[in-house]
């Protein structure tokens, strides 16, 4: 079930009738909203409730068993317990083919002719943010960062709660529990905050899809592109994947506020970001601080000065977290160097004068060394394989082999820049000023439902979103 | 004592009245929480019911105001499906040629049943060929044709099927898939939307929400004809004619126009009831001046460099040399057959003519057209008739790369077709 699909809509509306006029009590409305959660993932593949069930189910008792736990070495053993079950699904269910196929490739190289059979097992959506998910409550509750909480259906439910259950935001067990075992309905303010959140999403995503397209015919390299025409993918792809990912959280967020869930930003403006350290604290802010908790902390952080190897495997681990291809590790290693590097020159003496500079020209300078990198990273983790992003890259700094520009190429440049430009300038209304307009009533619902019509007008809901498949 | 008891009385009640006041204020609390929520609720819920409303009259008041509707897309296929009765109640015996473009382009009912009549045989024939459709979507359409004929006890005399290779490739199908939905539901029936909605909830709703919400229109193809006017699908033409042969074309497209307001002053599309009929007048039917513009029209049109322009298109856009073929639509092009199998008296499988001198299957299309050739035969028990080759027709009788052209290839087709099943009829 996507967010902007016609089936969607009426689960929503009955789902909301039940849970706003019958079920109004706590322990009812947290049956409620797990029965539904897992109504609209079974809408997916009913197959694979138990695999969601399950891990739940463990990790909560595992949390409470490291609670119990007489000794630190205990505990640790029900943690690497949880470890094992939650990578252990992960591993198997995502990165078992790749892994054999890789060997195969190995061994090939090596002259020997292995033949493997893969499982070829369909990915469980959204697999790699509820695994996460349950895995930072067995952590936390190890680290004493949080006790465990009593309440299976609770903790079940907010692992699958459906706003948020198929791509995200990745939500930490101390933050939505609390929520779930006391359930506050919003307040009409609240709600109409929501409302713009999920128009805001639609509007995102429908602009995603419509930027596909561009982005398609560049990474398909079907045809001899110009160099403009290249960049305008490449561009158009960067544009695609933030309205796609940030429009479903934006949508996920509202729909949450809805149902009296508070949510984090998943996104800030990202594509402002004045350096790459910048952007991981703007992009995909629940992961990127997930990985920095519980995997760069877990490796030692900036402690003996292993920061670069530490941020490095991070950011490489990060990348495949994405998705099992050697495009995405290589996306990810792009990032972990990248980082590096800025780390690097930040603490040289020579640039220090430019890092602490706030004048406009030099912010711009880093706003646009930045927006150069992650545009270059995005071919990584867009084409098909490491061959087609280097030949990418090259074309993209070469004069390209079509020497007549396709029809329109500069409108669709400039519609591709002008549709980014614009969204951000719409998210940062929204993270600045958005309840000045809540205020307003007419404007307001003006606004939600011209930008609902246009949504509904145009756009392809037969589109998934792209991070379903992570 | 008394005092006492009273005291301790009082106190007690006392404690008993701010006892039952605190519960009262926290239940009458709790009370106003619960209708505050429930008021949100319904706010909430007005605001998703309404806003969803508005926002859908909206969005059927801009479809409509830019000609988006069923009408507008289907035109001409849904006034065939609507005429089908028409077509039952004809006294005569019935021939239909179903196909594409190529069959709208190459048949012509009129030049047909009128050379029958001179045989002294009164058939009354029909062209329904459709462009933009593929077997899929025929198919869809057939099964209309088929349930009304059989429900009617009527038959076809003879119908002419046409397998068109270009239809039935991947390419075809993967540039079509916007258009998916909105077909989908303006050829199937409700019963046949069900089924769908039982074996896929969530595409069912769909449809059902493309056919009564949203007039047929799906988002997808709005989207692509708005993408289309944004990202045109091919680069520019690549071979170009000198500007007097595009002034001429010009022109005499203008000219055309004036002659046949000349030629028929009153026409009215219902008199010669097509165009769900197919084809258009007969070369009989001109005046011999409109001809000579014709003549003079193909061959400003009818040039090297659009032949060759229209024939990278058509690779772009259906494959047409190396066809390679979708198994699902060679799958839907047999239920054509059969569907037709089911109200005809005689079924034919036709291969319609092929501009030779611009199309030219690879060693491997020929194979895998060998392939399909030989799976449609198998599962319809029909031998196709291939008329891609005849002598009767000469690569100076199309319009484009594909198409027969007007007054010229089609008749030439006719006769073609009259001299091979004027026998059977």
């Amino acid at each position: 079930m996507i967010f902007n699909t016609p089936i969607f809509f009426w689960f929503f509306c009955i789902f909301i009738l039940f849970y706003g006029f019958a079920f109004l009590k706590q322990t009812p409305k947290v049956y409620l909203l797990l029965v539904s959660s897992l109504i609209f993932y079974g809408a997916w593949n009913y197959s694979f409730i138990p695999l969601l069930v399950g891990s739940g189910i463990a990790d909560y008792f595992i949390a409470q068993a490291i609670g119990n736990a007489s000794s630190q070495r205990n505990k640790k053993r029900w943690l690497i317990l949880s470890l094992v079950i939650n990578l252990g699904i992960l591993a198997t269910f995502k990165y078992a083919d790749f892994a054999i196929a890789s060997v195969a490739d190995l061994l090939s190289v090596l002259g020997y002719q292995a033949s493997f059979t893969t499982l070829s097992w369909v990915l469980p959506v959204g697999i790699s943010f509820y695994t996460f998910q349950s895995m930072s409550y067995t952590i936390d509750v190890y680290r004493g960062d949080m006790k465990p909480r009593k309440g299976l259906v609770e903790f079940v439910a907010a692992l699958s709660f459906f706003p948020q259950l198929v791509a995200g935001p990745i939500l930490r067990a101390k933050h939505i529990l609390p929520q779930m075992h006391a359930i506050s309905m919003p307040k009409w303010l609240e709600a109409k905050h929501g409302f713009l959140l999920i128009t805001v999403g639609l509007i995102k995503k429908t602009g995603a899809d419509i930027l596909a397209i561009p982005a398609e015919k560049a990474f398909a390299a079907q045809e001899a592109l110009s160099t403009l025409e290249m960049w305008t993918g490449v561009l158009a792809f960067a544009g695609q994947i933030y309205g796609d990912f940030s429009g479903y959280t934006d949508m996920a967020i509202g729909l949450a506020i809805l149902l009296g869930f508070n949510i984090p930003l998943n996104f800030r403006v990202p594509y402002f970001a004045k350096s790459p350290v910048d952007f991981w604290r703007r992009w995909h802010i629940s992961l990127s601080s997930w990985l920095k908790d519980y995997l760069y902390i877990s490796l030692g952080g900036n402690r003996n000065n292993n920061r670069t190897r530490n941020v490095f495997l991070t950011m490489l681990l990060g990348g495949l977290w994405h998705g099992a291809a050697w495009t995405f590790v290589a996306w990810g290693a792009f990032h972990g160097a990248i980082i590096t590097l800025t780390h690097y020159f930040a603490n040289l003496p020579i640039f220090s004068r430019f890092n602490n500079s706030n004048a406009l020209a030099v912010s711009f300078v880093k706003w646009a060394m930045t927006f150069y990198l992650i545009l270059i990273g995005w071919v990584f983790f867009r084409a098909t394989d490491i061959n087609s992003a280097i030949t990418i890259i090259g074309n993209l700094h070469t004069i390209g082999s079509a020497s007549v520009l396709g029809a329109n190429a500069w409108t669709i440049f400039i519609f591709t820049t002008v549709w980014i430009l614009m969204v951000h300038v719409m998210d940062y209304f929204v993270i600045k000023s958005a309840d000045k307009l809540e205020q307003k009533n007419w404007q307001f619902w003006l606004l939600i439902i011209v930008g609902q019509a246009l949504c509904l007008l145009i756009g392809e809901p037969s589109n998934e979103f792209i991070y379903f498949q992570f | 004592m008394s005092l006492s008891t009273s005291s301790f009385n009082e106190e007690n009640t006392t404690k008993m009245d701010t006892s039952i006041t605190i519960d009262d204020q926290a239940s009458s609390k709790q009370m106003v929480d619960q209708a505050e929520d429930r008021r949100v609720f319904i706010k909430i819920t007005l605001a998703i019911v309404l806003g969803m409303m508005v926002a859908m009259g909206l969005v059927r008041l801009l479809l409509d105001a830019n000609g988006a509707n069923k009408q507008g897309i289907l035109g001409r296929v849904l006034q065939a499906q609507a005429a089908i009765p028409q077509i039952i109640a004809e006294p005569n015996d019935l021939v239909m040629f179903y196909g594409s473009s190529m069959t709208r382009a190459g048949f012509s009912p009129r030049k047909f049943d009128r050379d029958l009549k001179v045989m002294g045989k009164d058939i009354t024939s029909f062209n329904f060929g459709f462009g933009g459709l593929n077997p899929y979507y025929q198919e869809l359409l057939s099964r209309r044709l088929a349930e009304q004929f059989i429900e009617q006890d009527r038959k076809l005399k003879l119908a002419l099927i046409e397998f068109n290779p270009f239809q039935a490739t991947t390419t075809r199908w993967n540039r079509a898939k916007f258009t998916l939905d909105s077909y989908i539901t303006m050829l199937s029936n409700d019963a046949e939307l069900w089924q769908i909605l039982q074996q896929d909830l969530s595409r069912g709703i769909h449809l059902f929400n493309i056919k009564y919400i949203r007039n047929h229109v799906s988002a997808e193809m709005v989207t692509s004809y708005y993408a289309r006017e944004i990202f045109p699908p091919q680069r520019g033409q690549r071979f170009k004619d000198d500007e007097e042969t595009v002034a001429a074309r010009r022109s005499l497209g203008k000219e055309l126009n004036q002659a046949f307001e000349t030629d028929y002053p009153n026409y009215s599309g219902e008199d010669w009831y097509y165009p769900w009929r197919g084809a258009g007048t007969i070369p009989q039917e001109r005046s011999e001046k409109t001809l000579a513009v014709f003549d003079d029209y193909y061959a400003a049109t009818q040039t090297d460099a659009q032949m060759k322009n229209d024939r990278l298109s058509r690779i772009r856009s259906a494959d047409i040399e190396e066809l390679h073929f979708e198994p699902f639509l060679v799958e839907s092009f047999i239920g054509i057959v059969k569907n037709f199998q089911r109200f005809s008296e005689k079924v034919e499988v036709v291969m319609l003519p092929k501009n030779s001198r611009y199309i030219h299957y690879t060693p491997e299309a020929k194979i895998r057209l060998a392939q399909a050739i030989k799976q449609i035969e198998k599962a319809t028990g029909i031998k196709i008739k291939n008329h891609q080759d005849i002598k009767e027709v000469n690569a100076d009788m199309y319009r484009d790369s594909t198409h027969l052209s007007r007054y010229r290839g089609d008749i030439a087709y006719t006769d073609f077709l009259l001299s091979e099943y004027a026998k059977v009829l």
